[in-house]
């Protein structure tokens, strides 16, 4: 395992929280989706795209210094399985790296702040709803291959949020 | 002052540390999530700009309200909450010690250094935030502006009021609502938000 301590990596001076150094704020899941739902009925595709595009951009910058801090975690293994660890530890839930190549992967998701949060408040939907963590995946992804920002799609096959059984992930260059 | 901070942030941060086997954290009878200031920056600046100069008012009311909504939700569940009847509850004299409670809980999720200025029973809240996030975000990207940016601790600000003294739960959200007249993205020194009654009150 990792030399990763959770307690001493989330801390705060003052007012202002951190994890590893990043300043962070607590947020609950009415916000959260909150925010997705304004994004989508307002804006439609192009808000779908800025949810995807922020979660993309902050785990990207978010990974980069991560491993810019800990150079000793080196193997892709071992980041991927860092960036696991540190979505379940921020509340957003597990995530399943599968068949990780440069070129592409396939992951799973069988549980999610923003699916329990998106059913908890508006109920099942009909088209696939997990746009923050498209765009987390593939951020981390290219953080993880030292690529830049953009370069892969993510694409969502299965969502809780219709009631499939998991939330199922497609990673491809764009 | 009753109420005191350090044991609300203590709670907060110790039950951030716990979550179940699901990656989901519940605590104060919610889910929370530990997310970068950043994306929350990036989501509200750019959702603005993208909604362009013809529709920069309508951003800015939807941004407002849906932290108003999330506020008026999160701290009822806050409020009713087991950890809130522990840790806080004894530390509650009168009514409006609630709403130090509140902001409290705001300083802990990392919200800001809010400071509650001025509180008239029914009628008005005044809360001084020298650093909030938006604020500080906005900097970081943008020049300094002409108009205040700090939309999720105006809408929040509003969300205290309309828990105190709106309507009974939930049909108060929106009776009362926020301005922030100063802010630290237009060059002022801190921001403030004042809420007072609304004049017409927004259909949820
Ligand atoms: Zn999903
Ligand atoms: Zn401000």
């Amino acid at each position: 395992m990792i030399i990763f301590d959770w307690q001493h990596e989330l801390n705060r001076k003052g007012h202002r929280v951190a994890i590893s150094g990043q300043p962070i704020a607590m947020h609950c899941h009415h916000y959260n989706i909150n925010l997705q739902k304004t994004l989508e009925d307002t804006l439609g595709d192009e808000g779908v795209q800025l949810l995807y595009q922020s979660a993309e951009e902050t785990s990207y910058h978010g990974f980069q210094n991560l491993f810019n801090q800990y150079k000793k975690i080196r193997t892709i293994k071992s980041k991927l399985e860092l960036a696991a660890m540190l979505y379940q530890n921020s509340g957003l839930g597990i995530i399943h790296f599968q068949r990780v190549r440069p070129s592409g992967a396939r992951i799973e998701s069988p549980a999610s702040h923003h699916v329990t949060g998106w059913l908890a408040k508006h109920g099942r939907r009909d088209t696939p709803g997990c746009h923050f963590t498209r765009g987390w995946i593939a951020g981390t992804l290219e953080a993880i291959y030292s690529l830049p920002c953009g370069f892969y799609t993510v694409d969502e096959t299965k969502c809780k949020m219709k009631r499939d059984d998991e939330c199922i992930f497609h990673v491809q260059e764009r | 002052m009753a109420i005191d901070g350090t044991k609300i942030v203590h709670a907060v941060m110790e039950g951030s540390k716990i979550r179940e086997s699901k990656g989901i954290i519940p605590l104060f009878g919610v889910y929370l999530s530990l997310l970068s200031v950043e994306y929350y920056n990036n989501l509200s600046f750019d959702f603005e700009e993208k909604m362009g100069k013809t529709r920069e008012a309508e951003a800015e009311a939807l941004l407002i309200e849906a932290a108003q909504e999330c506020g008026y939700a999160t701290f009822q569940g806050i409020r009713n909450s087991w950890e809130w009847e522990q840790i806080v509850s004894p530390m509650i004299e009168t009514k409006e010690d609630q709403i130090l409670g509140f902001a409290a809980v705001a300083v802990a999720f990392g919200w800001g250094d809010l400071e509650v200025k001025e509180l008239v029973p029914g009628e008005k809240l005044v809360i001084k935030v020298g650093d909030s996030y938006e604020a500080r975000g906005y900097l970081k990207n943008y020049e300094r502006t002409h108009s205040s940016k700090c939309y999720m601790l105006r809408g929040v600000t509003g969300a205290f009021m309309d828990l105190l003294y709106g309507e009974d739960y939930p049909d108060g959200c929106f009776d009362f609502s926020a301005e922030e007249p100063f802010c630290r993205a237009k060059g002022d020194p801190c921001c403030e938000f004042i809420a007072r009654k609304s004049s017409c009150k927004k259909n949820t």
